[in-house]
């Protein structure tokens, strides 16, 4: 449950992904018709580290709660969105660029379940333990 | 972009994590569906949607959308639990559960993203009129 440590660690941990999510918006700017390599950027590594971390640290029963919610809630919740990448689709669809809104929406499935299931599986080597399960929020 | 609009954006997405977290927490595991990704992804994509009418508008400057759409919409939103909880749900198994999760949350966040900017885009026409 959420003690005080929990709601200390995803305040702290929603700033850090935000502010890095922030910066490489500012260090890979586009354009309303260019294409978004900053938003989607985040969603794949954001997805790559989430499916390690369930997959590693989250396994060991050392791991304090506090710390699943700072970096899994906290730092990488935050760090990926997916109001950014509708706000784009949104905006590319209005100004009638429906190639570069699929080519987009594509990308961002393919290449963000893909590192997921990378992540995933890095986490899980050399083990071949059943599908993990655990609870990704908590 | 001076330091205080960075700080303010960086406040911005710790509340929407925070809201993020209390969501996470009010929809226990108990049920089938991962009901707080949706919630959360729908509720951050209408507010998206809604700033963009309002930046279309020029109501709104590039500082007041980079705080409500970067800050709090983003900080709200995430994509990576959304891929990992559906890659669970397919390594698990259950493909009907992944492929509803992704549709939904897709369809449902892009209507209302669509549904706010028009709602907002309309009424500031009337207003002007």
């Amino acid at each position: 449950m959420a003690g005080w440590r929990e709601v200390v660690a995803v305040v702290v941990g929603g700033a850090i992904g935000t502010g890095m999510r922030l910066t490489l918006d500012i260090v890979f700017p586009h354009t309303d018709t260019g294409f978004p390599v900053s938003t989607l950027s985040v969603n794949v590594v954001g997805s790559f580290v989430l499916g390690t971390l369930i997959t590693t640290l989250w396994r060991r029963s050392s791991t304090p709660n506090w710390v699943k919610v700072g970096l899994g809630t906290g730092v990488v919740g935050s760090f990926t969105t997916f109001s950014a990448l509708i706000v784009s689709l949104l905006g590319e669809v209005s100004r009638g660029l429906w190639m570069l809104a699929l080519l987009y929406l594509l990308l961002s499935l393919v290449l963000g379940f893909g590192a997921a299931m990378l992540g995933v599986s890095v986490g899980r080597w050399p083990r071949s333990t059943p599908p993990a399960l655990d609870r990704v929020d908590e | 972009m001076n330091l205080a609009v960075v700080a303010v954006v960086l406040v911005a997405g710790a509340l929407g994590a925070l809201a993020r977290y209390a969501i996470s927490l009010a929809f226990v595991r108990a049920t089938r569906f991962p009901r707080a990704v949706l919630v959360v992804n729908v509720a951050g994509s209408l507010l998206g949607g809604a700033v963009l009418a309002l930046t279309d508008w020029g109501v709104v400057d590039s500082t007041v959308s980079l705080i409500l759409v970067t800050g709090i919409a983003g900080g709200l939103t995430t994509f990576s639990t959304w891929s990992v909880e559906t890659l669970q749900f397919v390594l698990s198994g259950r493909w009907r559960t992944a492929v509803a999760n992704v549709i939904i949350n897709l369809v449902l966040g892009l209507g209302a993203a669509t549904a706010a900017y028009f709602v907002v885009y309309w009424a500031l026409l009337l207003r002007q009129n």
